[in-house]
């Protein structure tokens, strides 16, 4: 009779364990996001540097304290009313047209902020730089 | 010729390799503790509601360059887990600014619902404390949530 003889080990390897709690460790530390640090940056003028815009390449973003938006151009006396959700579009097809426009997004003091983040968004959605921010007055 | 161990034959019992079984609850130790001895935040989260926006990015700044400047829907501002009047706002951010070398970043952490009047006052102070750089703080909006509304 031959005698058959088991190499298999009958015990869990424990050796790659330590390998399984290193891989774990790294994948935890790589994956680990800190939430809320973000948002949409802007960058405040400075006190000094205030220029002068010509009213042409102004494009005049007021919003309401229903959260609707009034577009005007510098030059032009019309309005029109629309949603923030359009600003994306409306600012890609201005500024096309004008490549020098600036953004003057003006927010009625009763506005709430949710809606001038959504102005914010869009105007940055469609790679738009030049933002100011103000308050609208009156 | 000299024979090794006087001429004894010592048979070692002790194992040559390094004990690799226990290398496993080293690792896991290490793990708990890492776990353990993180400090999240310093500070308390308020409860605030975020707006959302598609834009939203990391800010790319170190962590300690980052001020947190809360706007709760009062129109109340926290710093430090302090509330702080609107006027004192500038003198706060102001020796942030230059010990942080101009690269201070103003995370404005405000609620979705809080009036403009306070946003564009908070505003005024870090432009008054020299400060330009601002981030107003946002919850990623998925494209997908975008459609749905």
């Amino acid at each position: 009779m031959l005698n058959k003889k088991q190499k298999v080990s009958d015990e869990i390897p424990s050796s790659s364990m330590a390998d399984i709690a290193f891989l774990l460790l790294i994948f935890f530390l790589v994956t680990t996001v800190f939430p809320k640090d973000r948002g949409l940056p802007i960058v405040l003028p400075e006190a000094q540097d205030e220029v002068e815009v010509s009213q042409r390449n102004i494009l005049h973003i007021d919003i309401m304290p229903n959260g609707t938006v009034q577009l005007r151009r510098g030059d032009s006396q019309n309005t029109s009313t629309v949603s923030p959700r359009d600003i994306e579009g409306i600012w890609r097809i201005e500024v096309a047209q004008n490549p020098n426009l600036i953004a003057a997004v003006k927010t009625h003091p009763d506005a709430q902020h949710r809606y001038m983040i959504q102005v914010l968004d869009g105007l940055q959605m469609a790679g738009a730089e030049r933002i100011a921010l103000q308050m609208l007055e009156g | 010729m000299a024979i090794s161990g006087g001429g004894f034959q010592r048979k070692s019992k002790a194992s040559d390799q390094i004990p690799s079984s226990s290398l496993a609850d080293i690792a896991f130790l290490l793990l708990i503790f890492f776990m353990v001895t993180t400090v999240f935040r310093k500070e308390t989260e308020r409860n605030i509601e975020w707006p959302d926006a598609a834009a939203t990015q990391q800010i790319d700044e170190k962590r300690q360059n980052i001020m947190y400047v809360w706007v709760e829907q009062s129109g109340q501002v926290f710093i430090n887990d302090r509330p702080v009047a609107m006027s004192d706002v500038s003198s706060l951010v102001a020796p942030a600014w230059a010990e942080s070398g101009r690269r201070l970043r103003i995370s404005l952490r405000a609620d979705a619902r809080v009036p403009y009047r306070y946003i564009d006052a908070v505003q005024q102070e870090i432009k008054d404390a020299g400060a330009i750089y601002v981030v107003f703080a946002t919850d990623l909006e998925r494209q997908m949530q975008r459609v749905r509304r």
